[in-house]
């Protein structure tokens, strides 16, 4: 399903962008979810009309949109990419437009305020910004029917029949959106949630209950196979393409790690920047209203379950087609026939005396290391002070997001938020939460159902189980309770509708965007809180200096030339899992002399695995032989701390 | 000893049987080709070469080139050459296909996928591939089962997946060539490949350093044979020190060698298990980012009809399988049947060489080719280590000589006796003075880059056709649909019971069981076309004995999906209850095995 904005090849973008203008010149702030056409008109006006900005493509996407990177700096000072680096990522999942408009406004808040403190860091340091990772997935909501949709524009054949797209969803009841179909059925597995009418809950026979109907997302069998709606538009969901915690062959997923031309265009953005010091991503999950625990671990993942519930209708559609027949053995052709067996046993996959140890080799960490705890709450508390964001909706389990690999194997701190909150949920909401966190983590997280994508109209890959998403039974309730209590209009009432194939049935459930995306006119508050906070956590970024230096002269051509490097940001100049990764280089410090100049001491070359923030001092000595009079330079070079330079005069 | 005998004395009267067999099947398929051998058979056996080529070099990325075009020229009609993209440093990554038209188009057959060189220093198996081709062209339409291989199947045959890599290793200095030239800052000084080895004294040839310390060192020299460097055990002291490879420090940073061209592992950037670099070495920063593994699996995912691949390293005589690491678990029962029968019989094409498990028999590996293209791609694949060093001394009696400490063709000693006595001295380098600017003076020598992982050039012949020799079993293996005729009964009326035949003569399954679990593989579909309804469809248990079908729960009866596939060597007899008239089409079309169909009067 092609988007209605969709744009030719990156060159015709600029000339639709001119001709199709249909809004006039905004203002200031934007109040509104805007295209592809109305970002890329804003960015343009942002970056051209600041000599702070500069708006570039890092590639396109599967239809052909540009996904846009603004780099933000006062050229002025050091060269940019030598420079601490903070790099921020919205709209990675198609529905998530709040990302988009909130790094938007925080492009807007960075090149107009008039704040000192922000006009330093954009002095010393850059900040670069892509707003829509996703923009195929996010030209949805601008359709004529809408649904969640958070994947890319990847052709894919979600069903694995041979055919492509071919059963989306249909909106059959006009209202341009799609929604959940209850169909009565004696069978079915859902009954009516006995405390909020609008709700369904998986029956429980041990409590007596008895189901009454089966869900599906709002549609036909367009394809006569026997399902409704598993094979719609879109392929990836690009927050689960990155390699941390990789959901591998799932659907949304992608075929493997960074598949997607959007996903790559930003990971060899990435790599090409070691300067990038810490990551913000705008998306599904959550770690920075809730800071990971002091087990490192992030907050329970949750997914509504009115779509958990729709997607296991076709759960099992990869159990069909699977016949079982015995290989039969004997020959028929070929070089060899009836060649099977009769190998020695030592053959079979073994060598003699050299069986390798199974468990050696490491395993990737997948808890925040603890030395690293305090500066994710230090930033978690820097976030809801600003925000005033003290509770999120719901939250995505991060399998694949880009954020995980930020720390995980970039190994800067990295942070993800939905952007909005939702009132405080009342006080049962809470017990139950606290009740699940008592589970064992490890427990916990191995038997958490994969959460089914709430866009999903199709079955996950890999053939999941029906039922799945009952743990989470609950959640719904208390989204749609804060969602009332906030004044916002999430739930679409039942309403009856003859289905032409499965009769009488009733289509309501929750609207499509509104669980992921606030108010429109929420964006340009959230917005400027969101640019106030971006700047702060960019003066956080590590800084080294040289701090002090000393030279001592010994007489006859020897000297010790004496250095103190210092980190003047909050951050450390690695991580301690950047050590452990070996993804953060050590910081540099080199005495320009040749290296048989150097008597004793330290070496010519020298380096320290990180230096803490907050003033932390290192020092390095060098006792050198050079002529009375002569200068000597000290280079310093920090990956993620920017560089710096003295020279010396050996008197 | 008996048991192998036996196996193979039943092969060979079963392969009697075959051949006859195979004679029917063959005259309409290579009748042009017959012709031809007929002609070649008046001068005997032994063939005159269209393209008489000679095997007893190691060829670099341009002689690779110009062999591949040469081919390409003289068998117009079953080769293509193309370039599935460009290295780092701007050489081709060739492939080329091997298909006949005539017989079908490539898409519809099972294509076999082989790949050598992906390590830069592991140079023999493009040797091998060229050898294939060469092999093939030569002897299509000359020996039987040569022109049936080709008649039925496609190759795709990748020389050399790291040219950059081979070209530094066999033009250049060569040392540390396994890797590609992506530059990698290596010593975290901001800058790329800025400090690598230096062939001081311009032979060449990158050696050895060695310094005379008296009572100092850490090693001596062998009284077995003065050019062997042995470590003195704990609480000795030797006279020598070994310091690394000759080189400089090029820039001036006080180390010597420390950042050399590249710094990765070639084979550790594909999308299975791929792991960051602190878990994996050398695995980059994400899957496919080197430009090689991309372009080639590009060029693979957009040919699923690719069922088996190899994959040519060295050394060490090995014939590996997936999984890459005991983390993955192990494959599903019936993949590993197919595996071990493959490996089994490998091991009795290949002496010297093991079939094993990646993980448990070699080493671990995140991120390797096989496991891709196993687990992603549903691809039954190998990958050889070329060469044992067994070889050397390729007799019982020789080998147990080998572990008489006093033998002159013992432990180390083996290697240079080899080289004294085969190799006439050219792989050894004597120690020889140098004045070293950084470590004064030291001497220099060694081993040179051929020697230990390359075969001796005058033992390529067999290791290059043994191995293809493998590689065409498999490809002989992969999945073959054949389908019988249909037999039709009236039931009453226009109501006919049509039941058909539907074999896969091969081993390999049309879909693994891992490609099934993971889903990528399309499945078999199984269709028909006419006039007809389908009441019932479902497979008959045993079609010899009355008994009930196994019926399909399937909405489209026209189009029934076979998410498993079809098992390797066996038959399935489909049963169909149709309302209608005229003819109908049963066709079978397994992505991997081919697209069949029979057609059936109902009457």
């Amino acid at each position: 399903m092609r988007s209605a904005g969709t744009c030719g090849p990156r060159a015709a973008v600029g000339v639709i962008a001119l001709t199709l203008t249909s809004v006039a010149v905004l203002p200031a702030q934007t109040a509104a979810y805007l295209d592809f056409n109305g970002l890329t008109r804003e960015l343009r006006s942002l970056a051209g009309g600041s000599n702070l900005a500069r708006l570039r493509s890092l590639g396109t996407s599967h239809e052909g949109r540009d996904v846009w990177l603004v780099e933000i700096g006062n050229t002025a000072g050091a060269p940019i990419e030598t420079r601490p680096g903070l790099l921020v990522v919205g709209n990675l999942e198609g529905d998530h437009l709040v990302g988009s408009a909130l790094a938007l406004e925080t492009i807007r808040y960075l090149v107009t305020t008039d704040d000192e403190g922000v006009q330093q860091v954009l002095a010393e340091q850059v900040v670069y910004v892509v707003p829509r990772l996703n923009p195929d997935g996010a030209e949805a909501m601008f359709n004529a029917v809408r649904y969640d949709r958070t994947r890319n524009g990847r052709a894919f054949d979600d069903d694995n029949d041979g055919r492509v797209d071919e059963d989306p969803p249909e909106d059959l009841n006009g209202d341009g959106i799609i929604t959940v179909m209850r169909v009565p059925d004696p069978s079915g597995s859902y009954m009516v949630h006995p405390d909020d009418a609008r709700l369904m809950k998986k029956a429980d026979p041990a409590e007596r209950e008895s189901g009454a109907y089966t869900l599906h997302w709002e549609g036909r069998d367009s394809d006569g196979d026997g399902y409704i709606n598993e094979d719609g538009a879109g392929g990836v969901d690009l927050n689960r393409n990155f390699q941390h915690a990789y959901p591998y062959w799932k659907r949304d997923a992608g075929p493997h790690m960074v598949s997607e031309p959007e996903s790559r265009a930003l990971m060899d953005f990435v790599i090409g920047h070691r300067n990038i010091g810490a990551i913000l991503t705008f998306g599904h999950s959550d770690n920075l209203v809730t800071a990971p625990d002091s087990r490192g671990e992030l907050a329970d993942a949750s997914v509504l379950d009115l779509s958990a519930f729709a997607d296991a209708s076709n759960a099992d559609i990869f159990d069909q087609g699977v016949f079982r027949t015995a290989q039969q053995g004997g020959g028929f052709g070929g070089f060899f026939f009836g060649g099977g067996g009769g190998g020695l046993p030592r053959l079979r996959g073994a060598q003699p005396g050299r069986d390798n140890d199974p468990d050696s080799g490491r395993r990737p960490a997948t808890t925040v290391n603890r030395a690293d705890l305090k500066y994710f709450e230090a930033v978690s508390e820097a976030y809801r002070e600003i925000t005033g964001i003290e509770k999120v909706g719901i939250n995505r389990e991060p399998e694949g997001a880009f954020f995980q690999y930020g720390y995980y194997q970039f190994g800067v701190p990295s942070f993800s938020t939905q952007g909005w909150g939702l009132p405080q949920a009342p006080a049962e909401e809470t017990e139950e939460e606290a009740e699940q966190e008592e589970q064992p983590p490890a427990q916990a997280q191995a038997e958490r159902p994969q959460g089914p994508p709430r866009s999903g109209q199709g079955p996950p890959r890999g053939g999941q189980q029906p039922g799945r998403g009952e743990d989470a039974q609950g959640v719904d309730a208390a989204i749609l309770e804060a969602m009332d209590a906030a004044g916002i209009d999430a739930f679409v009432e039942w309403n009856p509708y003859a289905h032409p194939d499965l009769g009488d049935v009733e289509i309501g459930g929750f609207g499509p965007y509104v669980v992921t995306n606030p108010p429109a006119q929420q964006l340009p508050e959230l917005g400027r809180k969101h640019g106030e906070f971006v700047a702060r956590l960019a003066t956080m970024l590590p800084r080294v200096t040289i701090a002090d230096t000393e030279v001592t002269n010994h007489g006859g051509g020897v000297f010790t030339v004496r250095v103190e490097i210092e980190n003047t940001g909050f951050f450390p100049t690695s991580l301690q899992h950047g050590v452990v990764s070996q993804s953060v280089q050590p910081t540099m410090v080199q005495i320009q002399v040749s290296p048989d100049a150097v008597l004793t001491g330290d070496a010519k070359t020298s380096m320290v695995q990180k230096l803490d923030g907050s003033g932390s001092r290192h020092e390095f000595s060098w006792v050198i032989q050079a002529r009375q009079g002569s200068s000597v330079e000290i280079r310093v070079r920090s990956q993620k701390g920017g560089t710096a330079t003295t020279t010396l005069t050996l008197r | 000893m008996t048991h192998n005998g036996r196996i193979g004395m039943a092969i060979a009267m079963r392969c009697g049987v075959l051949r006859t067999l195979m004679a029917f099947a063959l005259v309409a398929v290579a009748s042009a080709a017959m012709q031809g051998l007929r002609a070649q058979e008046k001068r005997g056996s032994d063939p005159q070469h269209q393209l008489p080529l000679t095997w007893d070099r190691w060829l670099d990325h341009d002689e690779i080139s110009e062999r591949l075009r040469l081919m390409e020229r003289t068998w117009p009609d079953l080769l293509t050459l193309q370039s599935a993209g460009k290295s780092y440093g701007g050489r081709d990554m060739w492939v080329m296909t091997i298909n006949n038209p005539r017989t079908g188009d490539e898409a519809d057959k099972a294509a076999m996928y082989i790949e050598a060189n992906v390590h830069g220093n592991e140079i023999q198996g493009a040797e091998v591939v060229l050898y294939s081709i060469w092999y093939l062209m030569e002897n299509y339409g000359r020996i039987d089962e040569i022109t049936r291989l080709v008649d039925q199947r496609v190759f795709y045959l990748v020389p050399n997946v790291n040219p950059d890599g081979r070209d530094y290793f066999l033009d250049e200095a060569g040392s540390g060539a396994r890797t590609g030239h992506v530059p990698v800052d290596s010593d975290g000084d901001g800058v790329a490949d800025e400090d690598g080895p230096d062939d001081l004294n311009g032979n060449g040839i990158i050696e050895q350093i060695r310094k005379y310390v008296p009572g100092e060192g850490t090693h001596r020299i062998s009284h077995d044979d003065p050019r062997i460097m042995e470590r003195v055990f704990p609480g000795e002291k030797g006279d020598w020190v070994l310091l690394g490879s000759e080189g400089l420090d090029n820039d001036g940073d006080g180390r010597v060698n420390e950042d050399p061209i590249g710094g990765y592992d070639p084979n550790r950037n594909y999308a299975s298990d791929w792991q960051p670099d602190y878990i994996q070495g050398g695995s980059m920063d994400y899957p496919f980012e080197l430009p090689e593994a991309r372009a080639l699996n590009d060029f693979m995912m957009a040919r699923p009809n690719i069922a088996g691949m190899q994959s040519y390293h060295n050394s060490g005589g090995m014939i590996l399988r997936g999984p890459g690491a005991d983390w993955q678990g192990t494959y599903p029962a019936s993949d590993i049947r197919v595996y071990d029968e493959l490996g089994e019989n490998g091991e009795r094409i290949l002496p010297y060489y093991n079939y094993l498990i990646i993980w448990r028999g070699l080493y671990t590996v995140h991120g390797g080719s096989i496991d891709w293209t196993n687990d992603g791609l549903g691809i039954v694949s190998f990958s050889n280590e070329l060469w044992n060093g067994g070889q050397y001394f390729n007799s019982p009696l020789l080998q147990e000589q080998q572990r008489d400490p006093d033998s002159p063709i013992s432990g180390q000693r083996s290697r240079f006796f080899f080289d004294d006595f085969l190799e006439f001295g050219d792989q050894y380098l004597e120690w020889a003075p140098f004045d070293h600017p950084i470590y004064g003076a030291v001497e220099m020598g060694g081993w040179k880059k051929l020697s230990g992982r390359v075969n001796p050039r005058f033992m390529s012949m067999e290791l290059f056709h043994r191995n293809m020799a493998f590689t065409l079993y498999h490809a002989d293996q992969m999945p073959l649909m054949t389908i019988g005729d249909a037999t039709v009964e009236r039931v009453g009326g226009n109501l006919f019971r049509v039941r058909v035949d539907i074999t896969n003569e091969r081993l390999i399954p049309t879909i693994t069981e891992r490609g099934r679990q993971n889903t990528v593989v399309r499945p078999d579909l199984l269709t028909v076309d006419g006039n007809v309804e389908i009441v019932a469809a479902g497979w008959v248990r045993d079609k010899f004995r009355p008994g009930p079908t196994d019926m399909i729960d399937q909405e489209e009866l026209d189009r029934i999906l076979v998410r498993s596939g079809h098992p390797g060597r066996t038959t399935r007899t489909i049963e169909y209850l149709v309302r209608g008239s005229g003819s109908m089409t049963v066709r079978y079309s397994a992505v991997k095995g081919g697209t069949v169909s029979t057609t059936v009067a109902l009457r």
